[in-house]
């Protein structure tokens, strides 16, 4: 047999239950928009029955637990994906400073003073003795040298300034890392005393998303519902409640900052996020285009140096540097200068001593220089197409790489979405059944209310 | 069991009006630039070749600017040889005047006379310049070549016999100039050795037949040297019609590589403004669709 007052626990117990229903409804809809945040789920469970008299009779319902809908697999590619456009944005925006000093399109870049500098020795082995060409050859080499110093300079202030931006994701990252260690000790509280760790998981995860805009990171389960986070190459980040800061050094080579993680330097290890794309840029892209300048600079400065001083000026003396010579190629297309300030020192005259005004023999040959390989097997000019190309093709490479994983990681966040999203819709009809619900049981509570009322009336 | 959607659609909303935007600002790039190619990104390889394309064209722009000056130069060089050809002539005229037995020695020293005026303008013409270098005297352009001893009336050269190489175009050399030597006092036809010859012979009344050949020899071996700057600036010509093709051929080549079709690039645009609009347009009718609360009330 039942009872009056268990049936009315059970509206009671009822309308609790679907009370808690309708907060978890209400609370879905007003984070609606929050970013990260999963939506969650009122679980109503049937409370376990009683038996009294041999008959089975049901105890109504609890809310048991409110959960929160997510993936963590989705979680962690999204995480992968976004670490490795970070790191492509990175490049690119890079790589772009670099390419704006070589673009031949819009007027910038070597070739035109490169070929000029050639251009007025050609005039003066038309015109070897005239003073006016002479000086005009000494003017389109210093325009060569600055423009080779330039380009050199240019290149240099985009490696400091991107060696700042590396201190400045060093310390991006170490203020997340910080609070994802808070964090992670709210996680593993809340589900060790059987609450909704949700909540505090969605922060985490907005957090290791944010983290991963800046370094490429693996996540290991440490149990208990703990995260543990290191680099790409398994550096410990955060591992419970605890950070373990990056920290930046000196180069005592270069004088850029190296990054170190538990006392190791990982520099070259990170790969991932804005600061991998950052590293990248200043310690492989501008080198490699540092070096290529440079070789160009000392192979055609000592070329030029050479056979002048195989021919005889103006003067009837044997020619000397046109250039400065440079001690090794590192640097030469920094510091490469033109040393001749007399016209009448440029030996456009072949032998033998003390050779002639009017012969133009070394003029013809400095400038059969222009169509000869000087440089790795290239003429001067095809060395810095080879330049213009290099440059051109690491970023259209690394576009193209972007545009594949943007669309994956849409499709990601997309599935993402379908997971933890909330949908007005859904929760409008939820709100529904769990308010018809509630107005039932209240109903029920009602009716026993009167049926109690006529059960002391009998009495009395 | 049904895939659940995203039900978030602003994301995808926001990607489609950012793509179809970033269309719109190529085709507006292009269109103002007139290239396809605005940075070597976009075309490693035409990039390049774009490097290699303008080397060759400011090159030809060199070549063409050093032969304006070497045809000027040739020009200047075979007008002296002209007016000094002239000369002879005159010179040739007087000397068979001279051999006429019936001159008296009066007559034949006013010939004389005239003769030496005339050796004097020759070494005048063979000491002409052209920018300041001397065109006549080999390599050593700095100095006159040709002195006139008065006392002697000989001729003294003092340059050299070298020649010089100049270029014309990619591959194409051509012999810069004739010495003074091999002008002026050339072996087979002396024109100064004929015109001291003739001035004695006239004055003295001696060898004037001898005299007459030895002129006749001179002008003819002026004439067949003379040939040498017609055929220099016959050279120059056919290279300089070259080098402009090649120009034309150059500036075809760049646009090739670079050069955004008109058409295509404002088809592109229209059809990407049109997207942008269409895209816009779907948005705010997503964004202001209904929902099941809206109809709950």
């Amino acid at each position: 047999m039942g009872s009056l007052s268990a049936s009315l626990n059970i509206a009671l117990q009822s309308m609790l239950a679907e009370q808690g229903a309708i907060e978890t409804t209400s609370n879905n809809i007003a984070n609606a928009n929050t970013p990260g945040y999963s939506l969650q789920r009122p679980d109503l469970e049937e409370t376990p029955p009683v038996s009294i008299g041999g008959k089975s009779f049901g105890t109504g319902v609890q809310l048991s637990q409110v959960t929160s809908l997510r993936d963590a697999v989705l979680d962690l590619r999204v995480n992968q994906e976004t670490q490795q456009q970070s790191q492509l944005n990175s490049f690119i925006s890079g790589g772009q400073q670099i390419q704006v000093l070589f673009n031949e399109a819009a007027g910038t870049g070597l070739q035109s003073p490169l070929t000029a500098f050639f251009n007025t020795l050609s005039e003066l082995a038309t015109n070897p003795s005239d003073l006016t060409t002479r000086q005009n050859v000494i003017t389109a080499a210093q325009n060569f040298a600055s423009s080779l110093n330039q380009a050199s300079a240019n290149l240099a202030t985009l490696q400091r300034n991107t060696d700042l931006g590396v201190q400045q994701s060093v310390s991006q990252i170490n203020s997340l890392i910080s609070q994802i260690a808070q964090v992670n000790q709210q996680v593993v509280a809340a589900s060790t005393t059987g609450g909704n760790a949700g909540p505090f998981e969605d922060q985490r995860q907005q957090l290791i998303l944010k983290l991963s805009n800046y370094i490429g990171v693996s996540e290991v389960d440490a149990g208990n519902n703990s995260l543990t986070v290191t680099t790409a190459n398994g550096s410990a980040l955060v591992v419970g409640g605890q950070s373990f800061a990056l920290t930046t050094t000196a180069n005592s080579s270069n004088g850029f900052q190296d990054v170190y993680s538990n006392g190791k330097d990982i520099t070259s290890q990170i790969t991932g996020g804005q600061l991998a794309g950052q590293i990248q840029i200043r310690d492989q892209e501008v080198p490699a285009v540092q070096t290529l300048l440079d070789t160009l600079a000392y192979n055609l400065a000592n070329a030029v140096n050479h056979q002048n001083s195989a021919g005889f000026d103006l003067n009837g003396m044997a020619g000397g540097n046109i250039f400065n010579t440079q001690a090794q190629q590192a640097g030469a297309a920094a510091s490469i200068s033109v040393t001749i300030t007399d016209p009448a020192k440029i030996a456009a005259s072949g032998g033998p001593s003390p050779g002639s005004p009017g012969d133009n023999t070394n003029a013809n040959a400095l400038v059969a220089l222009q169509n000869q390989s000087l440089i790795s097997g290239l003429t001067p000019l095809n060395f810095y197409s080879n330049l213009v190309f290099k440059v051109g093709n690491d970023i259209s490479s690394a576009q193209t790489e972007q545009t594949a994983g943007s669309q994956v990681l849409l499709q990601l966040q997309n599935l993402q979405g379908g997971v933890s999203g909330v949908d007005i819709n859904e929760e409008a009809a939820n709100l529904m059944r769990f308010q018809n619900a509630y107005q039932a049981s209240a109903q029920i509570s009602s009716v026993i209310d009167k049926l109690m009322e006529a059960t002391m009336n009998m009495v009395t | 069991m049904t895939v659940r959607l995203n039900p978030d659609l602003i994301p995808n909303l926001l990607i489609s009006i950012e793509q179809s935007k970033m269309n719109e600002a190529t085709a507006t790039q292009q269109l103002a630039s007139g290239r396809n190619v605005n940075q070597p990104s976009d075309d490693p390889a035409a990039s390049a070749a774009l490097v290699r394309n303008h080397d060759q064209a400011d090159q030809d722009a060199q070549f063409l600017q050093n032969m304006t000056s070497l045809q000027a130069k040739f020009q200047v060089a075979d007008s002296t040889l002209s007016n000094t050809y002239q000369a002879m002539n005159r010179a040739l005229t007087l000397a068979v005047e001279g051999a006429n037995g019936t001159l008296s020695a009066s007559d034949r020293q006013a010939l004389a006379s005239e003769v030496q005026g005339l050796l004097n303008e020759t070494v005048s013409l063979a000491n002409a310049t052209y920018q300041g270098a001397y065109l006549f005297a080999g390599t050593t352009v700095s100095s006159p070549p040709f002195t006139l001893d008065p006392s002697t009336n000989t001729v003294t050269y003092n340059g050299d016999s070298q020649t010089t190489t100049v270029q014309l175009t990619n591959g194409n050399s051509i012999t810069g100039n004739v010495p003074g030597d091999q002008l002026f006092l050339n072996g087979n036809g002396s024109i100064f050795g004929s015109l001291q010859d003739l001035y004695t012979a006239l004055n003295t009344g001696n060898n004037l037949s001898a005299a007459v050949t030895e002129v006749s020899n001179a002008v003819s071996k002026l004439d067949s040297q003379r040939v040498f700057y017609g055929n220099a600036l016959n050279q120059i010509t056919l290279s300089d019609s070259f080098l402009n093709q090649d120009k034309l051929n150059l500036s075809q080549q760049e646009n090739g590589l670079v050069g955004a079709d008109m058409a295509e690039v404002a088809s592109n645009f229209s059809q990407a403004e049109v997207a942008n609009q269409a895209t816009l347009s779907a948005t705010s009718l997503i964004l202001n669709q209904k929902t099941l609360l809206d109809y709950m009330a």
